[in-house]
């Protein structure tokens, strides 16, 4: 899985990323000092609650978002801040060298258009190839998705199931190479051994294309299957990241612990306590009401803490190190 | 024990086209007994006729052979008044939260709309919905939020609290916490878990996830692919 050395520069930085949406009840803050490096070649899954503001970190990536949004912080990609990009020099990055896969397919794809030709359309758009070709290669790629034969491709959205739909946006986003590859819940709506099989073959042609994965997902299993690194979402911040086998045998933060207890296999005990509201979260560390480790220093802001991993990763890189956002460390 | 709900033999089939026609075979003779406090789980994989199995036993659609028995009567020969207390005792609960809340009416009117279905007089209503709310689990600051400003897993507790204000004997849940995420899920579960300890409530739950039946069901039932012909 992971090919990186440890010498190698991060393909994209996010630095003290912080994202605010102004709306009638207040003001929401979605996320705050998100910070993560993704390398080359890697899959790094960014995990979570619904509503913990994961997909906001996708979005405000690629400056998707509305513009009630407020965002700070900087995201470096091959040398420039994307978030200060102009909205002309965004659209030559997106598609062809970041691309996203978002989580409602019906939505995102044209409905009158037939799915081959909305692949083949981006090799049309941005790489000028004929259309015979084109189609060609979009074809190939839905095969290998497993939607094979003329009939698939001359169908139209609405003729898919959702999980059908989602493999069309896999190929539309994977068609072009990109250098970076956004997938936003791409399991979604997938029933368990499909989304195993599609998010199997999307981890295959991401390493032949030699492309790095932000993998956005509540998936945790999903997560740990594909990842190479996780980072713990709750409520707006990175409360844990480090290596995902590690973070699933040893989670350092109480949230982490906490959430993985949900998991089937772990018995489904739940997290006590309602979630934390965006508008008013909690002072100091945001997990601190329904941390079972609570104590008095819990109303500060812990900062991110370096702790010592047992990873697996060559002695010196980066991968060793988990960071954890908690008091006790 | 007799059963609340049972299913003899029912099958369901699909007709399409108009004179060469295809049918398809939903479901194919399905037996299956749900008793007070217990769970049956029901597996298999998407297209299999899990959900119109539920369906059936809901009495929202009719199968095209066998029988279905509430609580010895067989529920196309029931008189009005039977029908009436059968519907009000089984009930379903849906995949997607969201979708079975209607949009435009706030939780509060969602919950007095089944108030006064019940012909419950108005001066209860605030009590009952408080009871409810407190069994679900869900703060009253709710009631003045619409569908879409809640959670999903809010949503799902609002619909089953819907439920309960019914005092069914038997709810059908069909993939109650699919939509939703794992620490919710677990919320859920445990929550469907109390509810039938207090109120010895009969489960068919519907599930791809053999992990939720394994921590719910006391039986399993596994529908495999139906075919064409």
């Amino acid at each position: 899985m992971n090919s990186r050395r440890p010498d190698d520069a991060p393909i994209l930085q996010i630095e003290d990323l912080s994202v605010s949406f102004s709306t009638a009840t207040g003001q929401v803050k979605a996320a705050e000092n998100v910070c993560f490096k993704l390398y080359k070649g890697e899959t790094l899954a960014l995990v979570g609650e619904t509503g913990c503001g994961k997909s906001v970190v996708a979005s405000s990536i690629m400056q998707l978002l509305p513009n009630n949004a407020h965002i700070q912080g900087r995201a470096i990609y091959a040398g420039r801040d994307l978030l200060s990009l102009s909205e002309k020099e965004m659209s030559r990055i997106r598609g062809s060298e970041i691309a996203i896969v978002f989580q409602n397919p019906s939505l995102a794809l044209n409905p009158i258009m037939r799915v081959s030709e909305q692949i083949a359309e981006m090799l049309q758009v941005r790489k000028g190839y004929p259309a015979a070709q084109s189609l060609e290669l979009a074809g190939e790629m839905l095969h290998r998705l497993g939607l094979q034969g003329d009939d698939k491709m001359r169908m139209y959205p609405f003729q898919f199931s959702g999980g059908m739909n989602q493999r069309v946006m896999i190929a539309a986003s994977m068609i072009l190479s990109p250098r970076i590859i956004i997938a936003d819940e791409p399991s979604k709506g997938l029933d368990g051994a499909l989304a195993a099989e599609v998010m199997a073959e999307m981890a295959r042609i991401k390493n032949q294309v030699g492309a790095s994965l932000l993998l956005i997902t509540h998936d945790l299993n999903l997560a740990r299957n594909i990842s190479d690194r996780m980072a713990v979402m709750y409520c707006g911040e990175i409360m844990e990241i480090g290596e995902s086998e590690e973070i699933f045998s040893l989670p350092r933060h109480p949230y982490t612990a906490a959430l993985l207890r949900c998991l089937p296999e772990r018995g489904f005990q739940p997290i006590p306590g309602p979630s934390p509201s965006m508008i008013k979260p909690p002072a100091g560390c945001k997990f601190h009401p329904r941390c079972p480790n609570i104590s008095e220093v819990c109303r500060r802001k812990p900062k991110m803490t370096r702790v010592e991993g047992r990873g697996t990763a060559p002695a010196g890189s980066e991968s060793e190190i988990r960071e954890v956002k908690c008091w006790r460390y | 024990m007799l059963a609340i709900l049972k299913a003899v033999d029912v099958g369901r089939v699909y007709e399409s086209g108009l004179i060469f026609k295809k049918r398809y075979a939903a479901l194919e003779g399905i037996s299956l007994e749900m008793e007070a406090g217990k769970t049956v789980g029901l597996m298999g994989p998407s297209g299999s006729g899990k959900t119109t199995l539920g369906k059936i036993l809901a009495g929202l659609e009719r199968p095209t052979s066998g029988r279905i028995f509430f609580a010895g009567k067989e529920i196309g020969s029931m008189s009005g008044r039977e029908t009436a207390i059968f519907r009000r005792a089984v009930q379903m609960v849906f995949q997607d939260p969201e979708g079975s809340l209607n949009p435009r009416k706030s939780i509060g009117q969602s919950i007095s709309e089944v108030l006064s279905m019940l012909k419950i007089p108005g001066r209860r209503w605030q009590e009952m919905t408080g009871e409810m709310l407190e069994k679900v689990g869900l703060s009253d600051e709710l009631l003045c939020r619409y569908p879409g400003q809640i959670s999903g897993g809010q949503c799902q507790r609002v619909a089953l609290g819907r439920v309960l204000l019914l005092q069914p004997q038997a709810i059908i849940l069909d993939e109650p916490t699919s939509a939703l995420d794992i620490s919710v899920q677990a919320q859920i579960l445990n929550l469907l878990k109390d509810l039938q300890r207090d109120l010895g409530l009969a489960y068919l739950l519907i599930s791809h996830q053999p992990e939720v039946i394994r921590f719910m069901a006391h039986d399993t039932i596994i529908l495999v692919q139906s075919r064409t012909s």
